[in-house]
C-alpha cells in the first residue's frame, strides 16, 4: 500500500497514467491502434526523442536549461555521417560523433557553471555557434550515400517488433534513471535543482555536478544524432533544427518542472513517448497530422497550468492549515504550545 | 560534570582571518577559539561579519588570509564537503532544505552509509531529544521551526564535534526555544563544541558559556561569559564615542483618551492565523503589538493590508469601511505597511533610492497620470533622505548597497510617502545596528507628534516598553489582553505573551 | 550628498551599456564600409535592415517582457499566425485587407493575453507557457492556412496595392516606411518603459513582484500586460512582413525567436528581470541586422554560416559582461589602479 502510494505521488505516474489512458481512447476508437506492431510502432519512433529528453532532463534537474541540443545533434550528425560515407569503421564513427557532443557539453557546463552566465542565454549562444558550423561543415550539402547496413539498421529488430535501438535505449534509460534516482552521486542532479545553496552546504559539489549535466546531456545529443542518421539515412544542413522545443516540451509532460529539482528521467521518456506518438495517433483517428503542434501545444499548456496551480493551492492550504491550528491550539491552553 | 576549563581541549581555531567582498572588507582579522564542552556566543550587530565568519568555517567561503585549525591540525582547503568530514556543521539562519524532499531525504543528503542503518540512527536521535516529525513530509510544506529541527538533525545525524548555531531562535515560538535550550545543554555536556550566534544578549547569559562580540569585523571583546554585564556587552556592541542613542524626546504628550475617537477600529476580526482581534488605535498614538513569533501579528497585519482574505469581522478606518479591500484601495484610503522582512518583500534591491522610496505613489496621481514626474519623485525622496538622515550618495544610489539601517528607512519612507492615517510597522529595527536603531525611534516619535496612528509590531520587548502608548498582546491569534501605558513592561508583557494569568503569575 | 546634474548625466551615457553597443555600432559601419564602400550607400544600408524588421519590432516589446522577468518564445508563431489569417481572411473570407489586419491584431492580442494570464495570475512559468503557446499557435496557423483554397505550402499572394505599398514607400527616396515605423515604434518603446508610470511599474516587478504587491501596484495585470504587448508587436511584424513579401504563410516568423531573445540580452536587458533598455535592444538588434547584412556583402560571408558571427558576439558580450560583473575581478581592478 505505502509502494502505491509512493507509486501515485511520484512526478512521472501522472504522466504514465496519461499515457495508459490516452492510448485506451484512441484504441477504443480505432483498435488497430493497440496492435503489436502499432504500438511497437509507437515506441521505435521515439527513440531519438526519448534520447534528447532524457539527455536534456539532466540539465533541466539542475535547474538550467540547454537549448544547443538540436544543433548538437545535427552536428555529431554531420560528422558522424561524413566519416560513415567515407569508409570509416561504424564505431570510429559513432565514438567521434559522441566526443563531439561530449566536448560540447563541457563548454555549455563551464559557461554556466564557472562563468555564471545565464543557461539560456549561453547555450542560445553556442546554439548559433554549432548550427553555423553544421553549414561550414557541410558546405550546405546533405551529406548522403551512407553504408547500407548503417541504415538499415533501424530496421532491425529485437524481439517481436521491438527495434533494437530502442530495446538498446530502454536499457539505458532505465539503468540512468536508477542511478539518478537511487544512489547517492546520482541524486546529486536533483539536489542541487531543489537548493543549490543547501546542496552546497551539504558537501555536494555543484559546479561539477552542473558540467556533468551538460556533458552528458551532449552525449545523449549525439547518440541520438547517430541514430537519427541510421533512420533517416541522410544528413541536412538543418537537421535537428527545433528538436529543443521539442525535447523540454517532453519533459514537462513527463512531470519534469523547469525549474529544477523535480521529475525523472523516466518521466522525461514517457513524455517523449506520448509526444512522438501525437501524429501516429492522429492518423488513427482519423486526423490529419497538420493537427499535430496545436495538439502537443494544449496538452503542454494544460499540463503545466494544472500542475502548477494545483502546487501552488497545495502550498497555500498547507500554510492555511497550519495558520488555523496555531489559533485552534490555543483554545487548549494548557498543552504544549509552539507548533503541531 | 565539572566544569574545570583546564580538561576542555581545544576543537577549532582560527587566527588572522582576513575576507573581503569586492571592494568591502568583511573580516580584518579574527582570532577565535572553542573548545569543547563550550557554548561560544558569537554576538555582533549587522555586517559586523559574523556570517561570514562561519561560512568561511564551513568552508563556503575561502578565507582571504589566516589559518584554521581543527584539533590542533590545520585546514589546507576551505570546502563544506571538507569541513563536514572533520566534523563542523553549521545550522543556518535560514533553513537551506530541499523543499521537494522529504524530511528524511533532507536529513539524509550526502551520507554515503547504508539507508537501513542510517534510518534507525534518525530515528533513535529523534526519540532521545523528544521531537516528533513526520520523516515522509515533504520540506516545503514544513514551518520554519520544524525547518529548523530538520537542519538540527542534520548535524546531530553527523555526529558533529562542532557545531554551529546561526541564531536560532529567531523564528521559533517559546516552548521550541526551551526545547532548543534542552538541546544545546546535552550536546554541550556530551563535549560537543558550539558557536551560537545570536542578536539576543538575554541568550547569552542563558546558554553562553563564552562570549565574543565582534564589530565591524573585528573581535572588540571576549571572554566567559559570567565576567561580562549586559551594560558592557552592549558598549562593546556600538562604536566608540557613539552618544548612546541619540536623545529621545520624551513623548509626554499624553492621549487624550477620553475625547478623541479612534481612528481605525479592528471588530471581531478574523483571518488566516488570528481569530476575534478587537483593538482601537487613536491618532498620535503607539499601539504595541507585543506576542511571540507565531503569535498572529504579522498574519493580522498583512490581512488588513489586503495580502490575505478576511474570515470574518470588520476593520474600520474613521468610521469607512476597509475590510477586505485589495491592497490598492487600502493605501488610497490612507493605511500603509512596513513588511517584516525587508529583504524579502520590502526592498527593490536592484533599484534606485528613488524609486523604492515612491513605489507607493505610483497607483496614486500624486506622480502624474502617465508620464512619471521625476522632479516630484526626487522632491520626495530627497525629502526623506534628509529627514531621516539615510546615508545614501545620491536618490539614485542603488538600494542594495546601503547598509540595513538606511535600507530600513527606504522602505519606512515609502510607507510614508503615502501620508498614511495609520502606520503598520513590523519588527522595524530588525537587524539594524544601533544607530541606526535611534534614528528609527527618532521617526516613530515624529509621526506620532504629527497625529499619526501607529501599531508597533516587535518582539522586542523593550522597544514595546519604551514607545507604546497602550499595548495588544498577542498570544496564537488571540488577543490577550490591552495594557496602558502603566501597566506597561517587560514582566507584564512576558506574562501576557505566554498567556500567563495573573493568578499563574503570582503562584 | 550631490544632486544629479547634466556632466553627471553625461558621465552616466559615457558608461552605459548603450554607449558600448553605440561604439561596436560605429566599429562595424567602419569596417565595412572601408571593406566596401557600397556598404554606405543609404538606399543599400536601409535596404538591407528590411530583412530583419521583424526582429527588430517584436524585441522592442519582448524586452518589457524580459524586464518582468519572463520570457516570450511564442512571437515567432504568432507573426505566422497574423500572416496567415490576413491571407486567408481576405482571400477567402473576402474582408476588407485592412479589416482582417485588424482582426489578426485582435487574435494575437488575445494569444498574449492568454499565456500572460497563466503567467501572471497562475504562477505558471513563462518559458513553459509560451513554449506551449509557439507549438499552439504555429498550429492553429497551419490549421487556419488549410481553411484556404490555396494549398498551405503555396502561401496566399496577390494582395491588394494598397497594402503592398505600405512597404514600397520610402521616404525621400531612401528610408523605408518600415523603418520608420521601427523608429517610431522605438522611441514610444523607449518612451513607454523609462518615462511613464507604467515603465516604472514592469521594472519593478520584475525587481520584486512580492514588494511590488506590498506597494500596491497592481502587479498581476501588468505583468500580463506586457504579453500582449509582445503579441501585439508580432502581429504588427507579421503584418509588414506579409506586405513585404506579398505573401501570406502559416511558417512565416518560424526562425525569428532566437535572434529575437538575443537582441534582447545583447542589448543589457537582465534575463532574470529588473533591469533593461528598449534603447539597448534598438541598437542590439540593428548591430545584428548590420552584421548579417554587411558580412556577405564585404566579406563574401555566405549566408548560411551569419549564426556563427551572432552567436559568437552574443557568447563574447555575455562573458565579458560576467567577467567584469564578478566581484573580485573589480577588487582586483581597484587594487591596481
Amino acid at each position: 500500500m505505502k509502494n502505491l502510494k509512493k507509486f501515485l505521488h511520484a512526478r512521472e505516474s501522472g504522466s504514465i497514467i496519461f499515457l495508459i489512458i490516452l492510448y485506451a481512447i484512441v484504441g477504443i476508437i480505432n483498435p488497430a491502434f493497440l496492435a503489436p506492431e502499432s504500438l511497437m510502432a509507437c515506441l521505435n519512433d521515439s527513440v531519438v526523442f526519448t534520447l534528447l529528453a532524457v539527455g536534456i532532463a539532466f540539465v533541466v534537474l539542475t535547474g538550467e536549461i540547454d537549448v544547443s541540443i538540436g544543433a548538437i545533434l545535427g552536428l555529431s550528425a554531420a560528422v558522424g555521417a561524413t566519416m560513415l560515407r567515407d569508409g570509416s569503421p561504424t564505431i570510429a564513427a559513432i565514438l567521434v560523433a559522441l566526443v563531439i557532443g561530449a566536448v560540447i557539453g563541457l563548454i555549455n557546463g563551464l559557461g554556466v557553471a564557472y562563468l555564471n552566465i545565464p543557461s539560456l542565454i549561453f547555450t542560445l549562444g553556442i546554439n548559433g555557434v554549432v548550427r553555423g558550423l553544421i553549414y561550414v561543415y557541410t558546405n550546405g550539402a546533405w551529406v548522403e550515400n551512407l553504408p547500407a547496413e548503417y541504415t538499415l539498421a533501424a530496421g532491425n529488430k529485437l524481439v517481436g517488433d521491438l527495434s533494437v535501438f530502442y530495446a538498446v535505449t530502454i536499457v539505458v534509460v532505465l539503468i540512468f534513471h536508477w542511478w539518478t534516482s537511487k544512489t547517492r552521486h546520482g541524486r546529486f542532479f536533483t539536489a542541487v535543482g531543489d537548493n543549490i545553496q543547501g546542496a552546497t552546504l551539504v558537501g555536494i559539489p555543484t559546479k561539477k555536478t552542473k558540467v556533468l549535466a551538460y556533458v552528458l546531456c551532449g552525449l545523449f545529443a549525439a547518440a541520438a544524432g547517430m541514430i537519427y542518421t541510421s533512420r533517416i539515412g541522410f544528413i541536412t544542413a538543418v537537421a535537428g533544427n527545433g528538436y529543443e522545443m521539442k525535447a523540454i516540451a517532453a519533459c514537462v509532460i513527463g512531470g519534469i518542472a523547469l525549474t529544477g529539482g523535480q521529475g525523472s528521467l523516466l518521466g522525461a521518456a514517457i513524455g517523449a513517448i506520448i509526444m512522438s506518438s501525437i501524429s501516429r495517433i492522429l492518423v488513427f483517428m482519423g486526423f490529419s497530422s497538420d493537427y499535430d503542434n496545436s495538439i502537443t501545444g494544449i496538452m503542454l499548456i494544460v499540463i503545466v497550468v494544472v500542475t502548477t496551480v494545483a502546487q501552488n493551492r497545495s502550498i497555500v492550504q498547507n500554510r492555511h492549515d497550519v495558520l488555523m491550528a496555531r489559533t485552534l491550539n490555543a483554545v487548549k491552553s494548557d498543552e504544549k504550545g509552539g507548533t503541531r | 560534570m565539572a566544569d574545570s576549563s583546564e580538561n576542555r581541549t581545544e576543537l577549532l581555531r582560527v587566527s588572522g582571518i582576513r575576507k573581503q567582498f569586492g571592494l568591502n572588507i568583511v573580516l580584518k582579522g579574527i582570532d577565535l577559539s572553542v573548545s569543547s564542552g563550550e557554548v561560544l556566543a558569537l554576538i555582533g550587530g549587522n555586517g559586523a561579519g559574523k556570517s561570514t565568519l562561519v561560512k568561511i568555517i564551513m568552508g563556503i567561503y575561502q578565507p582571504d588570509e589566516g589559518k584554521m585549525f581543527l584539533n590542533g591540525e590545520e585546514i589546507t582547503a576551505f570546502r563544506p564537503s571538507l569541513s563536514l568530514s572533520k566534523g563542523i556543521y553549521m545550522v543556518p539562519q535560514e533553513p537551506m532544505l530541499f523543499p521537494n524532499m522529504s524530511v528524511e531525504e533532507n536529513i539524509l543528503a550526502g551520507f554515503s552509509e547504508k539507508h537501513a542503518e542510517l534510518h534507525s540512527r534518525l530515528v533513535k536521535i529523534m526519540d532521545d531529544m523528544g521531537w516528533h516529525i513526520d520523516l515522509t513530509r515533504k520540506a516545503l510544506s514544513l514551518s520554519i521551526a520544524e525547518q529548523q529541527l530538520v537542519e538540527l538533525l542534520r548535524g546531530m545525524m553527523r555526529n558533529a564535534k562542532v557545531l554551529i548555531l546561526d541564531e536560532p531562535t529567531s523564528a521559533l515560538t517559546f516552548d521550541e526555544v526551551e526545547s532548543l535550550f534542552k538541546t544545546v545543554r546535552k550536546l554541550k555536556e556530551s563535549g560537543i563544541g558550539i558557536i551560537y550566534i545570536t542578536h539576543r544578549l538575554a541568550e547569552v547569559f542563558e546558554i553562553g558559556t563564552n562570549v565574543a562580540i565582534m564589530r565591524d569585523g573585528l573581535i572588540t571583546a571576549e571572554g566567559k561569559v559570567e565576567q561580562f554585564t549586559r551594560d558592557q556587552l552592549v558598549k562593546a556592541l556600538l562604536p566608540p564615542n557613539m552618544d548612546t542613542l541619540a536623545v529621545r524626546e520624551d513623548a509626554s504628550s499624553a492621549i487624550d483618551y477620553e475625547h478623541t475617537k479612534p481612528i481605525f477600529r479592528l471588530e471581531n476580526f478574523s483571518g488566516y492565523g488570528f481569530e476575534n482581534i478587537s483593538l482601537e488605535v487613536y491618532p498620535g498614538e503607539i499601539l504595541g503589538i507585543a506576542g511571540l513569533v507565531g503569535a498572529g501579528r504579522t498574519e493580522l497585519a498583512t490581512t488588513i493590508f489586503g495580502r490575505d482574505k478576511v474570515l470574518g469581522g470588520k476593520a474600520y478606518l474613521e468610521d469607512r469601511d476597509v475590510t477586505g479591500l485589495p491592497t490598492q484601495k487600502v493605501i488610497a484610503a490612507g493605511i500603509n505597511y512596513v513588511t517584516e522582512d525587508r529583504r524579502l518583500d520590502g526592498l527593490f534591491k536592484i533599484s534606485s533610492v528613488a524609486a523604492n522610496t515612491t513605489s507607493s505613489l505610483l497607483s496614486g496621481t500624486e506622480l502624474g497620470k502617465t508620464v512619471l514626474n521625476k522632479k516630484k519623485e526626487t522632491e520626495i525622496t530627497l525629502k526623506y533622505i534628509r529627514e531621516f538622515k539615510t546615508k545614501a550618495t545620491s536618490e539614485e544610489q542603488e538600494a542594495g548597497s546601503l547598509s540595513g539601517g538606511n535600507q530600513q528607512k527606504i522602505v519606512i519612507g515609502r510607507a510614508l510617502a503615502t501620508n498614511p492615517k495609520l502606520v503598520i510597522l513590523d519588527e522595524p529595527t530588525r537587524g539594524i545596528d544601533a544607530a541606526a536603531r535611534g534614528d528609527v525611534y527618532n521617526i516613530i516619535l515624529g509621526l506620532k507628534k504629527q497625529g499619526v496612528a501607529i501599531m508597533l509590531i516587535s518582539s522586542d520587548m523593550e522597544e514595546i516598553v519604551e514607545l507604546s502608548d497602550r499595548a495588544v498582546v498577542m498570544y496564537q491569534g488571540h488577543e490577550k489582553g490591552t495594557l496602558q501605558k502603566k501597566e506597561i513592561n517587560p514582566t507584564s508583557l512576558m506574562n501576557a505573551s505566554f498567556d500567563v494569568t495573573d493568578s499563574e503569575a503570582a503562584a | 550628498m550631490k544632486k544629479v546634474s547634466f556632466s553627471n548625466g553625461m558621465k552616466k551615457f559615457f558608461t552605459s551599456w548603450e554607449f558600448v553597443l553605440t561604439m561596436i555600432l560605429l566599429a562595424e559601419v567602419i569596417i565595412f564600409a572601408t571593406k566596401n564602400p557600397k556598404f554606405l550607400m543609404p538606399r543599400v544600408l536601409l535596404g538591407s535592415l528590411n530583412d530583419i524588421m521583424s526582429i527588430c519590432y517584436i524585441s522592442l516589446f519582448v524586452t518589457f517582457v524580459m524586464v518582468t522577468g519572463g520570457i516570450d518564445i511564442q512571437a515567432g508563431s504568432i507573426v505566422g499566425l497574423t500572416s496567415i489569417v490576413i491571407g486567408v481572411a481576405w482571400q477567402d473570407g473576402g474582408m476588407n485587407i485592412w479589416t482582417a489586419a485588424l482582426l489578426a491584431i485582435l487574435i494575437s492580442a488575445l494569444c498574449g493575453a492568454m499565456s500572460g494570464y497563466f503567467v501572471a495570475y497562475c504562477g505558471v512559468q513563462p518559458m513553459v507557457v509560451t513554449l506551449g503557446g509557439s507549438f499552439l499557435f504555429s498550429g492553429i496557423a497551419l490549421l487556419v492556412s488549410n481553411l484556404s483554397a490555396t494549398e498551405s505550402y503555396k502561401g496566399i499572394s496577390g494582395f491588394p496595392d494598397s497594402f503592398t505599398q505600405l512597404t514600397k514607400i520610402k521616404l525621400f527616396d531612401v528610408l523605408p516606411l518600415q523603418v520608420i515605423i521601427f523608429l517610431v515604434l522605438a522611441i514610444f518603446a523607449n518612451w513607454l518603459l523609462t518615462k511613464t508610470k507604467y515603465g516604472r511599474e514592469i521594472t519593478l516587478i520584475g525587481v520584486n513582484k512580492q514588494a511590488a504587491e506590498y506597494s500596491g501596484i497592481n502587479a498581476k495585470g501588468i505583468e500580463m500586460s506586457a504579453y500582449i504587448l509582445s503579441a501585439v508587436s508580432a502581429s504588427i511584424a507579421g503584418i509588414i512582413l506579409t506586405s513585404y513579401l506579398n505573401t501570406a504563410k502559416s511558417d512565416i516568423g518560424a526562425t525569428l525567436t532566437m535572434p529575437i531573445i538575443t537582441a534582447v540580452v545583447l542589448g543589457g536587458t537582465l534575463s532574470t528581470g529588473g533591469k533593461g533598455s528598449v534603447a539597448g535592444t534598438a541598437l542590439a538588434a540593428i548591430i545584428i541586422g548590420v552584421l548579417k547584412f554587411g558580412l556577405p556583402l564585404c566579406f563574401k560571408v555566405s549566408q548560411q554560416y551569419l549564426d556563427i558571427p551572432v552567436g559568437l558576439v552574443l557568447l563574447a558580450v555575455v562573458i565579458t559582461r560576467s567577467v567584469f560583473s564578478n566581484p573580485q575581478v573589480i577588487a582586483k581592478m581597484h587594487r591596481k589602479s
